[in-house]
């Protein structure tokens, strides 16, 4: 992690950014998170598409926190709406079948790119101070599924599956 | 600092002040300091530092948990607030942040902080641990 930010992927901010995601889920979330690579992330990119129909379960949500100190950047995080809305009754220990209101949603997805982003400075840079910028959460459009590949402009980037559902972290 | 020798078994309830701009990690919070095993007086919420010193200028505080990065008045800054008012020194302040940073913690040490929690954490941790902190630092 530079000011100067690389093209190429580390390992080593790769496997921060993995880490982060994996202590958020289990410390916060007590979910297990197991890596997957392209092909099984388009599978399940795939089945939350005909799952969700044109419904609301079938929309992707997006989520980014800046970050600025020893160094400037962001996190995003792009997770299927019904993670998203599970993760947040999981944090809250609500009824599994809570309807969130729209700003409980998208809060609470806010938080957890957060706790990924701050997570990640801290395992890149142990010594280091950052300030994060408020989470911005949006819903992407209809139709929309994210593309598993690096846009090349990454320090970090990972697909993972959380309670069998698909997500992409990447950090920039 | 005072130790309570009754084991908090008469310990006057503590009133709880939730500082965060984020309103799922004030709900979080809200029902860990619920599952303590103290006697829990009102919990009050604020979303920044500088809504947080108005809570704390019109009701009796005896611990508050504050993220650090917050819009309008950040965590650190509502600290420095705190550690000029004489009757505020004998609040429990407890830090919940994602910036676990070595400089920050000692900024925190220097501020009074009785706990620094960093995000994720697991609920279970701040409740034992606001037991036992309140359990000796609250009279």
């Amino acid at each position: 992690m530079s000011s100067a930010k690389s093209p190429a992927l580390t390992s080593t901010d790769q496997d921060a950014l993995q880490s982060a995601v994996i202590e958020v889920c289990e410390n916060a979330y007590f979910v297990f998170v197991e890596t997957c690579d392209a092909p099984q992330f388009a599978t399940l990119v795939e089945q939350v598409r005909a799952e969700g129909g044109r419904g609301p379960s079938g929309r992707w949500l997006h989520a980014s926190v800046a970050f600025n100190g020893h160094s400037t950047g962001q996190v995003e995080v792009v997770l299927p709406e019904r993670l998203g809305t599970w993760l947040v009754v999981s944090l809250l220990g609500l009824p599994a079948d809570t309807t969130l209101q729209d700003n409980q949603l998208l809060d609470g997805v806010g938080e957890f790119a957060n706790m990924v982003c701050g997570a990640w400075l801290s395992k890149a840079n142990e010594t280091a101070s950052f300030t994060l910028e408020m989470p911005k959460v949006t819903r992407l459009p209809a139709g929309w599924a994210p593309d598993p590949t690096p846009t090349g402009d990454e320090q970090a980037y990972r697909t993972v599956v959380v309670n069998e559902m698909p997500l992409e972290v990447r950090a920039r | 600092m005072q130790t309570n020798s009754s084991g908090g078994a008469a310990m006057t309830p503590l009133n709880v002040l939730i500082v965060d701009d984020s309103a799922t990690m004030r709900a979080l919070l809200y029902r860990v300091v619920g599952l303590a095993d103290l006697p829990i007086g009102a919990i009050y919420q604020a979303p920044n530092g500088a809504e947080a010193l108005k809570v704390l200028e019109t009701h009796s505080i005896q611990a508050v948990f504050t993220d650090v990065n917050m819009p309008v008045m950040n965590g650190m800054e509502l600290l420095r607030e705190m550690a000029r008012r004489d009757e505020w020194q004998n609040i429990l302040r407890i830090i919940i942040s994602t910036d676990g940073s070595r400089l920050r913690r000692e900024e925190a040490r220097e501020l009074q902080v009785s706990l620094y929690v960093e995000k994720p954490f697991r609920p279970e941790v701040v409740r034992d641990v606001l037991c036992q902190i309140a359990s000796v630092d609250v009279h």
